[in-house]
């Protein structure tokens, strides 16, 4: 891959448009802050760090990374972020030492008697302000973990940085705004979406699903008792119709019972990206819409990261092995059509197609064979990305940086440079992204590389190809 | 809290630009805001893809999905990102006057 060129780089690295308030908070970041206390940070972000090792256990990890973290920068190589900016700040190890460091020299003995001996003061404001930085221009793809000979989970290290950060008021508006209405607002979902529009928004889909394929499917609503409740991230009742219309008629043809809660219809957990506190509240919210209409299990839709968080911390949060199963819409769909309840026409879409695997449910290795097999079955031309599955190539907004419009250009020419070159030289028509971030940086990315590809969701396609009867 | 200025006239905003008053809209408004979205004349397609946003957040407090959007005007998507550069959900909300989105959006 070409390392960016002075003008991209410079163009990519525009600062943010409120120069103003950058200057204000003495943060030389690209993203917008809320107001916050700017005094005396080295000494609350050591706070924070504290309270968070006491009640958390970060610091078995921390203890073994401090230890283990040999700072080869073998990583390097598996870093999209770093292969186009050839900046070494950039190096996963070299953002992860901003951290380690910071632990090495407070919370374990051998640092803090080294640094009486040798009259090391310790955290500064402008290592904060660099971590600020950093933190944010990773996507916490977690890429680099495989690479990393002594197993350092980077992504961690990323999400635990992001934490204290955020503990100390520095965290993406665009995020804490979003959460802030999840969890405090009216509505009760980041994009606030009120019951009513939710309504007429699922009416107005069955319609649709009517006049398409002349099939009555309906979109369960406070379904009492049903099997699954079902949790996309919102932004697809705002955005996503056809991804909808497929999952409601994939119910409808396997006969299965499900509901949308309306007590809360949101899949999208950002505590992921920078609060294991945020993450703990939303995901509860999961928790008491399903006791209200008495589910049996989870489901979330077409959302990376919605779905990573339900899966592994709904059991951590919400009752440990006695916790509700968590499923994602494409098991489900996949389990229906090996199980022949689902029906699927061969050949049903011509045009190339291929599949950008999320992060979120690929690195783990939990969704990765179950859309392809769909996607094999229903299209005549399906190809294959470079690499792909759980060796992929993040869209290049992952970790939340999608959510913050600020930093699209970085987005898009630095973070997506790898991801645009890759779906350019697949040359297919559609590109299937399970995902609502992904599906937006995506966007994004074709349009400014102007590649054309029709960026899409699986049950986009499979909506296409049901046969019924 | 930022200020947008056109032409003396005064509008409080937030930092991308959108409306922070929303009962304070009209068709005055729009124009104004226009000009920070790169749309020199406010066309006819403009203005039937404004008003059905505005009534449809009036009565529902959201812009309608895009597939609505789209069947409602008459327009696909492209052309409404012809109209509305930075497309539906910022430029051609943002001149009908609703809060910025949030979330995955």
């Amino acid at each position: 891959m070409e390392p960016l060129s002075t003008e991209e780089r410079r163009k990519a690295f525009a600062s943010a448009k409120k120069p103003d308030i950058v200057r204000k908070q003495r943060l030389p970041v690209r993203y917008h802050v809320e107001d916050f206390d700017v005094t005396d940070r080295p000494r609350r972000f050591l706070q924070a760090f504290a309270a968070i090792l006491k009640h958390t256990n970060y610091r078995v990890a921390l203890d073994h990374y401090v230890r283990v973290s040999a700072k080869c920068a073998r990583c390097s190589v598996k870093c999209q972020v770093y292969l186009a900016t050839g900046d070494e700040r950039d190096v996963p190890c070299h953002r992860s030492e901003l951290l380690l460091s910071v632990y090495r020299r407070h919370f374990t003995v051998s640092g803090v008697l080294r640094a009486r001996v040798l009259g090391d003061a310790g955290l500064t404001d402008d290592k904060i302000q660099e971590m600020a930085e950093s933190f944010y221009n990773c996507t916490a793809c977690r890429r680099c973990y495989f690479e990393c000979p002594m197993g350092v989970d980077h992504g961690l290290i990323t999400h635990l940085g992001r934490y204290i950060l955020s503990e100390i008021g520095i965290v993406p508006r665009a995020l804490a705004v979003s959460v802030r209405e999840q969890l405090l607002g009216a509505t009760g979902n980041t994009s606030a979406v009120p019951v009513p529009a939710l309504i007429d928004t699922l009416e107005f889909l069955s319609e649709e699903i009517k006049d398409g394929i002349g099939v009555d499917v309906s979109f369960p609503v406070d379904r009492q008792g049903a099997e699954y409740l079902f949790l996309p991230a919102v932004s697809d009742f705002l955005m996503e119709a056809e991804t909808l219309m497929g999952n409601a008629t994939v119910f409808h043809a396997t006969g299965d019972s499900w509901t949308i809660g309306t007590g809360y219809f949101d899949g999208i957990n950002y505590g992921l990206f920078y609060s294991d506190q945020i993450l703990e509240h939303v995901v509860k919210k999961i928790q008491v819409e399903a006791q209200r209409l008495g589910v049996r299990k989870i489901l979330i839709g077409e959302c990376g990261h919605a779905s990573r968080s339900a899966k592994y911390f709904y059991p951590a949060f919400c009752g440990g092995k006695d916790a509700l199963p968590v499923i994602n819409i494409m098991e489900y769909t996949h389990q229906a059509w090996k199980e022949g309840r689902l029906k699927l026409k061969a050949g049903a879409i011509a045009e190339r197609v291929t599949y950008h695997d999320p992060c979120n449910i690929a690195r783990p290795g939990w969704i990765v064979e179950q859309p392809r097999e769909l996607l094999k079955a229903i299209c005549g031309d399906y190809v294959e990305m470079t690499p792909n599955r759980r060796d992929n190539i993040c869209c290049g907004g992952g970790g939340g940086t999608v959510s913050i419009d600020e930093i699209q250009p970085y987005r898009t020419l630095v973070g997506g440079k790898a991801k645009a070159d890759q779906i350019r030289a697949t040359g297919a028509k559609y590109c299937v992204a399970p995902c609502a971030n992904c599906k937006k940086q995506l966007r994004e990315l074709v349009a400014e590389h102007g590649i054309d590809c029709q960026i899409v969701g699986l049950h986009d396609l499979l909506y296409k190809a049901i046969v019924f009867g | 809290m930022p200020v947008f200025e056109c032409e003396g006239r005064m509008y409080e905003v937030d930092e991308d630009g959108f409306l922070q008053e929303p009962e304070r809209w009209s068709q005055d408004v729009a124009k104004d805001f226009a000009q920070t979205e790169a749309i020199a004349d406010l066309t006819d397609g403009h203005w039937k893809v404004i008003n059905y946003i505005r009534n449809y957040y009036l009565q529902f407090g959201i812009a309608p999905m895009v597939r609505k959007l789209c069947k409602e005007t008459g327009y696909k998507l492209n052309e409404i990102y012809q109209l509305f550069p930075s497309g539906p959900a910022k430029g051609a909300c943002k001149l009908a006057g609703l809060p910025k989105p949030t979330g995955c959006v």
